[in-house]
Formats: C-alpha cells, structure tokens, sequence
C-alpha cells in the first residue's frame, strides 16, 4: 500500500473498533524489514483493517465463543492443530481473529493456504499481505525459525470438502506437522473448531467438475449452485473455538524421530485423537447449531 | 614484476561491464589484492586510466576466440602477474537475442573454464551467475535456497535458458579438486547505468505490472555485489553455489513508488502487446516475456549460506 493507502487502512480501522481495541490490535508484534512489510510480505496496516472488518462476522455472524485461550503461547514458536471443515475455510479465519482481540499480547497467526491461492489474481495479494502463505514445507520451516505461530490443518483440503454426512469425522491427519513440530521444538496446540462443520452441508462432490477446474472439490449444497453466487454464502452458525494444552511431544522424542515414520505416524495419530476429543466434548457442550436463542 | 604469489592475482573477465568496473576499483585498493588483470573486448576505456598501474593491468581478448584466450594465458603479463583467481563477469546482459550473446553466455564460460584447469595456477574461479536460473512457480516457498529447481522449461525464453546452462556448465566442472568453483547467484542488482531487467523494468513510462498480482523482490546494491565477490575471493574455504541477496525487500509496487514514475496495472493477457507498443515507442529497455512469472510469483533468494560460509551481510540499500 502507498503511506496514504495506509493511513486511510488505519483511520478505516479506527473507526470500526472501540477505542481500546484498535489500541490492543495496533500492540501486534510486527518485524518490518524498513518498508513497511515483513520478510514474508505481510503488512501491519491490511492486518489491523482486515481484523477490524472481519472481527463485525466475528461478532455478528458467527457469534464466535472461545475458551482455553491462555493455552496459546504468548511468545514463541507454536503450531494451532485444529480439524478443518466448512466448505469455504473461514475457520482459520475466526481463529485468527480470535486471538488477535482475546489474547493479552496480540498475535498475528500464520495459516497455510492451499497452492492454488498463489494463482488467484488480487487474492494472493490479499492473503500474502494478511501474513497467510502458500504452504510449502520450507514455508513452514520458515515461519517457525521466525519463532511464528501456525495454524495447520492436518485434515489438508480434503477437510473443508467433507460431506455432511462426514462432519466432525476427523480425515486421517497428514504427518507433516509432527515433523516441524520435532525438528524446530514447536509446542502443538490443540484446537477443536464447532460449528463450521455445518456452516455449508455439502450433500455431493462433483469430481470431475472440480478436475476440471483445478479445484480440490466442487460442492453441491442445498443452496449451491441452486441460489448461484449467493448460495455459496456460510450459514450463520454459531462458532465455538476451543484451544487445549499444548502437547511439547519434542521432550519424549528427538529431532532423530523424524526418520522413524511409525513414530512420526503414532504421534499424528495421537495429535488427531486428542482433537477428536476436544471435538466430541465441544458437540456435547454445545445446545444448537445456530444458537440464536443462547443468551 | 614482485612475486605475489601469496597474494590474490586476480583475472576479471567482463571488466568494462559496470560489475567488473566496481570491482576493479574496489580491488586494487586492498592490500591483499596483488595484481588485477582486467580483459575485455573493448579497448581500454578511460575511466581505467585513473588506477595505478603497478595494480592495474588492460589486456583486450575475446573470450570466445580460441586463439586470443591461449594468447592471454600464454602471455608474459599473465605469467607474471602469477593469477590465481578468475572473476568470470562477461556475460551478456542484454535480453535481446543474438547468436553472439547465446555464445559467449555458454562456450565464453566453458573454454575458459577448461583454459583455467589447463592452466594448473588458478585456484578459484567465481562465476556471477542471476537468480533468474530457479523456476518460478505460484506453490514456490517465499524463500528459495541454493537447492531449489532451476528453471529447465522449454517455454523459458533464450537468455534465461542461457543463464541456466552457463551455471550448469559451472557446476559440472566443481568435481574438480585442482580449483574451487563459486557460484554466486544474485538477486536483481540495481543502481545507476546498469543494463538489467529489472533497472530496465523501473526506468521504463509508465512502469507496468501485472494485475492482480504484486510480488515481494528483493533488491541489491552494487555495494554488496562487490562484498559478495571479495568474500568469496578472499574466504580460501569458499566452493560451491551460494545465493546473493539484498538488504531491502518489499512488494515491486513499493519500488515502483519510489522511482516516481508513474504505475499501471494491466490484465495479464495484454501484457505482451504493452510491452512491445513501450518497446517500438522507445518508452521501455524490459522485456516482460523474460520476466512473466516473476512478475507474478514471489522467489527472494535465502543467502545464509552466504552469510554463515562467506561472512556476508548486505548493507547497501536502495536508492531509486
């Protein structure tokens, strides 16, 4: 952004926010290299604008709740393990808006997008400049040498094109972040995201449509494509977030482990039942989908 | 002539390109340069005749004429001089093809290279190579390391296939224990009179980018082209391919801003009909089929190797 974009970015963000918010949001540890931007793209004021226009779906659409954010570490390295659904992945959006406004220092938290973000015009823009990166391993190794915090889905995009019938399943968690997590000391964090499983209940996957397209699904829901573009919006479903403890599996295993895949396999195992758990305790908790009538 | 064999005897091929213009006057005045034996096509230009010649030496020789290059090392100055060093900088920088610029990118590399092993005294041969030889893809990490894929698609243009093959050349030859091979590959090298892409790119009326998309680039100042090269001379442990990056990073629209010139987005497919109308008009030096992905995709060069193995540390930063 040119400095007058920027100015215009935070006055815009001023204005939505209450006074002490904006004031907590602008605390976001940022490392500029001089330009204004981060060694990997990201720019404090598209972060502070974006959270605080985000943060109205936060509040009103989805009406997000959260508990256990105290387990998130406030420095340091750390990888967020939540399970991934919902169609359009605003998931690892509300978890980001979460933290940025609830934990005592704020955190911008890095997510891994799918590598056909890095096609998309204006796009790949926009979530580069949120901080958000393709997900390369070498990214990811990256981000936690810059003692960052990650969300990973180990579900992968397979997760958000779960069908209805599936959600709340867990897929087979994907190893690759046990073996960050080994080789660079990385606490994982795990997270059990209620609601979004249902904000878009695809009924059936069009395979040969999304080949054709390139996409990793094509959802038919009960609104999409019936209500066109319109009907590719999430129900406003109520999110609830939960963080547990974070898991410091590199104290039992050594950075050797990682050659070991029945190790590394038995650790993503154990990472996904744990999700499952919190998971399954968060359904129980909870008394509606859409909760319009919880006070 | 004093025997300087326990000094650096330093060969610059390319010496009348801006690079190895800056680095000869940067060399002579170290102390533990002995002798800088400067060769290019071109007569001696004057801008060589303010260093003193006791340190300085001008010999015209075209690298890619077999005879010239035997003669260069057979000479009496060579012998002399006792090089133990070659800085490989003639490389032509001009995108616009020609069969003289594919030949003296690939064979002006390998012969000599090949006249340098034959040699027996020269110890290290530095070859300046670009990163424009790393594919570039949208699923790329941010940061690119010195194993990251080159670029070995057939689409690619001439030049940059060039650029690719010359490095390979240069990495089929380190094998050899008789002299140490470095690569340096170096991001986008900006600066007053220097022939690029990208200082074409950032000189051009209006300066014009692709829609939709705004890569982070990294930028580097001739100051640190120079520390990199010295380094890399005097560091008796250096070998091998390192990369070469510079201390400012940010979006290119970012540099954009700061040339002054004015900026256009334009959708991808008109991008090539826009560059040659700027070419024909005399508005622009850049060819953007050279560059179509990088001015898309982000790839900024991971240099700690050369900062852990060289002691390098960019310094210089940009003034557009």
């Amino acid at each position: 952004m040119t400095p007058s974009q920027r100015k215009k970015a935070i006055s815009l963000a001023k204005s939505l926010l209450p006074e002490d918010e904006f004031e907590h949001l602008m605390k976001i540890d940022f490392k500029d290299q001089g330009l204004g931007y981060d060694k990997f793209g990201m720019e404090k004021e598209m972060i502070v604008a974006s959270l605080a226009v985000v943060r109205y779906v936060y509040l009103y659409y989805f009406r997000v709740e959260s508990e256990g954010v105290h387990n998130i570490p406030e420095e340091g390295r750390g990888l967020i393990v939540p399970n991934h659904s919902g169609v359009i992945p605003i998931d690892g959006m509300m978890i980001g808006v979460d933290l940025a406004f609830n934990m005592r220092r704020p955190r911008i938290i890095r997510a891994m997008v799918d590598n056909f973000m890095g096609f998309l015009p204006f796009i790949n823009v926009f979530f580069a400049r949120c901080g958000q990166l393709v997900g390369a391993r070498r990214n990811f190794a990256d981000l936690l040498e810059a003692d960052e915090l990650i969300t990973v889905f180990p579900e992968g995009a397979k997760g958000t094109g779960k069908l209805y019938k599936q959600r709340y399943n867990l897929l087979r968690f994907n190893v690759g972040f046990i073996e960050l997590s080994l080789q660079y000391r990385a606490p994982i964090i795990p997270a059990a995201v209620i609601g979004a499983e249902e904000q878009a209940p695809m009924v059936y996957n069009v395979k040969p449509l999304a080949r054709m397209l390139g996409f990793p699904y094509f959802p038919v829901t009960p609104f999409f494509p019936l209500l066109g573009p319109l009907g590719g919006l999430p129900m406003p479903v109520k999110y609830h977030l939960y963080y547990g403890e974070p898991m410091h599996l590199y104290e039992d295993y050594g950075p050797e482990a990682i050659n070991d895949p029945n190790t590394i396999r038995m650790l993503a195992d154990r990472v996904q039942m744990r999700v499952q758990e919190m998971v399954n305790k968060g359904l129980d908790e909870r008394t509606s989908v859409f909760g319009f009538l919880e006070a | 002539m004093p025997h300087r064999s326990d000094k650096f005897n330093i060969l610059i091929t390319g010496v009348t390109t801006s690079i190895g213009r800056h680095l000869a006057q940067h060399l002579v005045e170290n102390s533990k340069v002995g002798v800088v034996l400067g060769v290019s096509r071109q007569e001696k230009p004057y801008y060589f005749n303010d260093l003193p010649p006791d340190k300085f030496i001008y010999r015209t020789c075209d690298i890619l004429k077999h005879r010239e290059l035997s003669n260069l090392f057979l000479s009496r100055t060579f012998r002399e001089a006792k090089i133990n060093t070659v800085v490989h900088l003639a490389f032509k920088r001009k995108v616009t093809p020609s069969a003289y610029g594919h030949k003296i990118n690939i064979q002006g590399t390998k012969a000599l290279l090949e006249k340098c092993l034959e040699d027996g005294g020269i110890q290290k041969f530095i070859f300046k190579s670009s990163d424009v030889v790393y594919s570039i893809k949208p699923h790329n990490p941010v940061y690119l390391d010195e194993t990251a894929d080159l670029n070995f698609s057939p689409y690619t243009d001439q030049w940059v296939k060039d650029r690719v093959d010359a490095d390979m050349i240069c990495r089929s030859f380190m094998d050899n224990k008789s002299m140490n091979i470095v690569v340096l590959r170096m991001t986008n090298i900006i600066g007053r009179n220097l022939k690029n892409q990208l200082n074409a790119y950032f000189e051009s009326k209006p300066i014009v980018k692709t829609m939709g998309f705004n890569p982070m680039i990294n930028l580097l100042h001739m100051r640190d082209v120079i520390q990199a090269i010295t380094l890399a001379i005097e560091k008796k442990s250096a070998k091998g391919i390192y990369n070469i990056a510079g201390a400012d990073t940010a979006p290119i629209s970012t540099f954009a801003e700061l040339t002054g010139s004015p900026m256009i987005s334009v959708p991808e497919p008109l991008l090539p009909t826009v560059n040659w109308v700027q070419r024909k008009l005399g508005l622009t030096d850049y060819y953007y089929s050279v560059d179509k992905d990088r001015q898309k995709f982000t790839s900024l060069l991971d240099d700690s190797k050369a900062r852990r193995e060289l002691g390098y540390k960019p310094q210089g930063r940009v003034e557009l």
